[in-house]
């Protein structure tokens, strides 16, 4: 995408410039989405993104800029700008690029730019559509969706690198809206992978819409929810979103480095209840957050965050390990070349347990079973965070009486990691986007089913 | 070549296509700065571009973008938007307004011009966070930062508008993290402004270290139902997370809870609730919506009864009324509805009046995107701030949440304040409002 004379005319002039390290970031993406509003197509939008990233690092500072022009006398301007004030005697100049091409471990199949299927996709969003209203004449409305993105990427550093990357994600999304002429209430279901279109092979229209319409007839029916502090069972599969928001956000050296979070000093310590392993792993096969390489070049790996309760590893790009003098875990990530990279998760998980479901229902006197969640924040220095119950029950002596809705659970990641009593085992994943610093990034979160023992749900029954 | 021949190549072939179109372009420059003990720790410049155009032929529409404006590029453009609206249903309502005008805003209202060295901006940069990281129990300031921000957008169109606005926004930002034993706190404040020499630093580091501080002894309150005031910031969140029940795109997509209310008392009778886009001083200004119409001020609720909807030129063909001025789309997405710059109205209440007897202060809500339903109303935040009796802060508040309903809240107000404030960004003017009954977990 970037010519090698150009990518190589432009690092030597940082290191002319005394730059420590210089990287060029080429991005080259393809985008569609289809849209659908109950039984006909809304949109059907696609567009090409195109871009630049110079990253510039003198000692620990990051000097960052991007252009949608990959003109030599753009690209330099941008490095003489970046590095006006921090200009330093020379650098040796960058001999040549040593090019590395990287295996595809989750080749697509069906690509965008090959076919961009939008009959495939309209035909199954509509699928879904009738599904949904075929499961209640209460179901009113119908949202549906299927995005594809194939991201071209290409790298050149000072260290003599030269690789490149693609990248297909896919995702399809459905929301059921019910209605009973008074009040409204939602429910959803959604996929998602490191795939082309290939998606479909996995997905069911039937399954799709009766999930969406399932969760809207419930919450239409659910009561206020009782607040206080209480135990909590969270769903498996996107229930993983609280280690995600609670616990991983503060395992990644953007903080940490900082000290701006509550974990920054405690590799090696008892972090957790002994029920609790988690991991972040970049190279779980086609799954959303996968990757074959970081945004800095580096392969990705398993990283395990927390073995047995004890915190085992931090999540580590190039400047977090320059500033900790952790190893790079391959978890240096960014949404476009807008961004500069930082430590950010890839497929983050609980491991699974030995508990039961209905152990850990019958074990509560009076709770919540949150079956899903929705999303949620965290504040990495006090670990302070909330999540929001999208599906949830209340549960006194062992059953589960009735559904409740907008229910809301808040806690700090140290507190709520002491308090997981009980794993399942019914792991399973599912697909997300999560945002913080270097963008909106692909993710996955995942868990079993697990018992919270004391977390304080905010209702208002 | 300029933007304007740019057009012209692009709404040309279009036309040759037998559809019409209008084209937006967005440019942007920025600067942003963020300092970390007492050396700079990023350093970010931007320049970009971006080129979105919507065609409809035959009733349909299309839409497609590019960042790139190489001639294959823009030529993909143009077939991209055909062929996308060629998968689209009929639309009896969108098209493209007949509206052959000029328009341009004002460059010494919106990006007045200032002479200002880099250094000095990089200065303001590490003053900011070293005069924060010196304070009392503070640990450090893992979040600040200094932004400089220049846009301009073009619009043409098919049928002849040509539209222009400039707009600069300079913006600084502090979270510190203050310590004391085991406990701790993190919170911070903003500040934009026209002209970079206008932003505070002083206000910004006083305020942010009154703020973490009032906050390292908070400690959740008892359940139950207490009267709320919410900050300039929370309560502009509060009624942004809920704008949907104003739009009219959400209406006639058969979503908002308001679509059949319109003329109907919804809130309190003393609730005034507007959109003020010409309102200079707030950076929500606009002169023109998405489809090149002029704005204008729309009452959105009259004494407590909902005034209208607001509108594009679609919505309003398919309710059979005019547009609002209301419509909004950027190069990557398609023509949807938005508010431009919200200002309740001013109530009778004195402050004194207004802060009597007991009420929680809120000054964060947190789960804004995830614990909002626009559709049912429903709510459930994480929240935090203070427990106060007539008007003095009792206690630090923390570790709770606030729920409930935010149609049924617009019926529960207990008193409207005499006086206006702005949320930091300058996005929305409002009174404050004190709310009764409302639900708090602690």
């Amino acid at each position: 995408m970037l010519n090698t004379s150009v990518a190589q005319a432009v690092i030597d002039h940082a290191l002319s410039l005394g730059a420590d390290f210089a990287e060029l970031f080429v991005e080259r993406s393809q985008t569609n989405l289809v849209s659908t509003l109950s039984s006909h197509v809304q949109s059907v939008q696609s567009g090409i993104d195109f871009g630049v990233g110079v990253r510039l690092v003198y000692g620990n500072k990051v000097l960052y800029g991007y252009t949608n022009r990959a003109e030599q006398a753009e690209l330099k301007g941008i490095v003489s700008k970046l590095a006006a004030k921090d200009r330093r005697d020379p650098r040796a100049s960058l001999t040549n690029f040593d090019y590395r091409r990287v295996e595809d471990k989750h080749a697509a199949t069906r690509i965008l730019s090959v076919d961009p299927e939008v009959d495939n996709k309209v035909a199954f969003l509509l699928a879904t559509d009738k599904a949904a209203r075929a499961a209640s004449n209460m179901i009113s409305q119908t949202r549906g969706s299927c995005s594809q993105v194939e991201q071209r990427i290409e790298l050149f550093n000072s260290e003599g690198l030269h690789t490149g990357d693609v990248r297909n994600y896919t995702r399809a999304f459905l929301v059921a809206i019910a209605s009973d002429g008074s009040e409204q209430a939602t429910g959803s279901w959604n996929d998602g992978g490191l795939m082309g279109w290939e998606l479909i092979e996995r997905m069911n229209s039937e399954a799709a819409g009766k999930e969406a319409s399932r969760q809207a007839l419930v919450n239409l029916s659910a009561k206020p929810c009782p607040s206080g502090r209480m135990p909590v069972v969270l769903g498996n599969g996107f229930g993983g979103v609280i280690f995600h928001e609670a616990c991983g956000h503060l395992l990644e050296t953007t903080s940490v480095a900082k000290k701006a979070s509550v974990f920054h000093d405690k590799l090696g310590e008892m972090i957790a209840n002994p029920v609790v392993n988690a991991v972040d792993d970049g190279t779980l096969h086609k799954e959303r957050g996968s990757i074959n390489i970081d945004d800095e070049g580096l392969d990705t790996q398993r990283t395990q965050l927390i073995k047995e309760g004890k915190l085992t590893s931090f999540l580590v790009d190039r400047i977090g390990a320059q500033q900790t003098g952790y190893a790079r875990t391959g978890s240096g990530r960014r949404e476009s070349y807008k961004y500069a990279p930082a430590s950010r998760m890839r497929n983050t998980f609980i491991e699974s347990g030995t508990s039961e479901l209905d152990e850990m229902i019958g074990s509560m006197d009076r709770g919540i079973y949150a079956a899903h969640m929705g999303g949620g924040s965290v504040q990495p220095g006090t670990g302070e965070f909330n999540f929001a119950v999208t599906e949830g029950y209340y549960v006194e002596k062992g059953k589960i009486l009735y559904p409740v809705k907008a229910a809301t659970l808040i806690s700090t990641g140290p507190k709520v990691l002491k308090e997981i009593s009980m794993v399942g085992r019914d792991f399973a994943l599912a697909s997300g986007t999560c945002g913080s610093v270097s963008g909106s990034i692909p993710t996955t979160v995942g868990q079993a089913t697990l018992k919270v023992d004391d977390i304080l749900v905010g209702g208002n029954a | 070549m300029t933007h304007q021949q740019h057009a012209s190549q692009i709404l040309e072939q279009v036309k040759a296509a037998g559809a019409t179109g209008d084209l937006i372009i967005d440019q942007g420059r920025s600067l942003s700065l963020k300092a970390r003990e007492g050396a700079l720790e990023e350093y970010k410049v931007s320049s970009s571009q971006v080129l979105g155009l919507r065609v409809i032929k035959d009733g349909k529409v299309g839409t497609a973008y590019s960042e790139a404006t190489d001639s294959e590029a823009l030529k993909s453009l143009v077939e991209q938007a055909l062929l996308n609206a060629s998968f689209a249903a009929v639309d009896g309502h969108e098209s493209i307004l007949a509206n052959a005008v000029k328009l341009h805003t004002e460059d010494a209202l919106l990006c007045p011009a200032e002479d200002i060295a880099i250094d000095e901006q990089i200065d303001f940069a590490l003053t900011l966070e070293r005069s924060l990281a010196t304070r009392s129990k503070v640990k450090n300031v893992p979040y600040n930062g200094v932004q400089d921000n220049t846009g301009e957008r073009h619009i043409f169109s098919s049928a002849g508008l040509s539209a222009y606005s400039k707009s600069r926004m300079c913006a600084a930002y502090a979270y510190a993290l203050v310590e004391e034993g085991e406990k701790n706190a993190m919170d911070g404040v903003g500040q934009a402004a026209r002209l970079f020499r206008d932003l505070d630093l002083s206000q910004i580091v006083e305020q942010t270290h009154e703020n973490c501080l009032g906050l390292l002894d908070g400690t959740p309150v008892a359940s139950g139902h207490y009267d709320v005031i919410f900050d300039a910031e929370t309560q502009v969140q509060l009624f942004q997370t809920f704008a949907m029940m104003f739009s009219g795109k959400s209406a006639k997509d058969g979503v908002n809870p308001m679509r059949e209310k319109v003329g109907q008392l919804i809130a309190d009778s003393r609730l005034n609730v507007f959109d003020k886009p010409q309102n200079s001083l707030g950076f929500g200004y606009a002169l023109f919506d998405s489809e090149g119409t002029q704005t204008q001020s729309t009452p959105l609720i009259v004494d407590g009864h909902l005034s209208t909807l607001i509108h594009n030129s679609a919505t309003a063909s398919f309710f059979e009324i005019k547009t609002t001025g209301h419509a909004t789309r950027g190069p990557k997405s398609t023509m949807g509805v938005a508010l431009h710059q919200l200002e309740i109205g001013k109530g009778q209440t004195q402050v004194k009046e207004l802060l009597k007897g007991e009420y929680l202060l809120l000054t964060d809500l947190t789960g804004l995107h995830s614990g909002a339903n626009a559709i049912s109303g429903n709510f459930s935040f994480g929240a935090s701030g203070y427990l106060c009796e007539h008007g003095e802060r009792v206690r630090a508040v923390r570790g709770i949440t606030v729920a409930g309903n935010f149609y049924e809240m617009l019926r529960k107000i207990a008193l409207i304040g005499d006086q206006q404030f702005w949320n930091w960004e300058k996005s929305a003017l409002m009174p404050h409002i004190r709310f009764e009954d409302i639900a708090i977990s602690g």
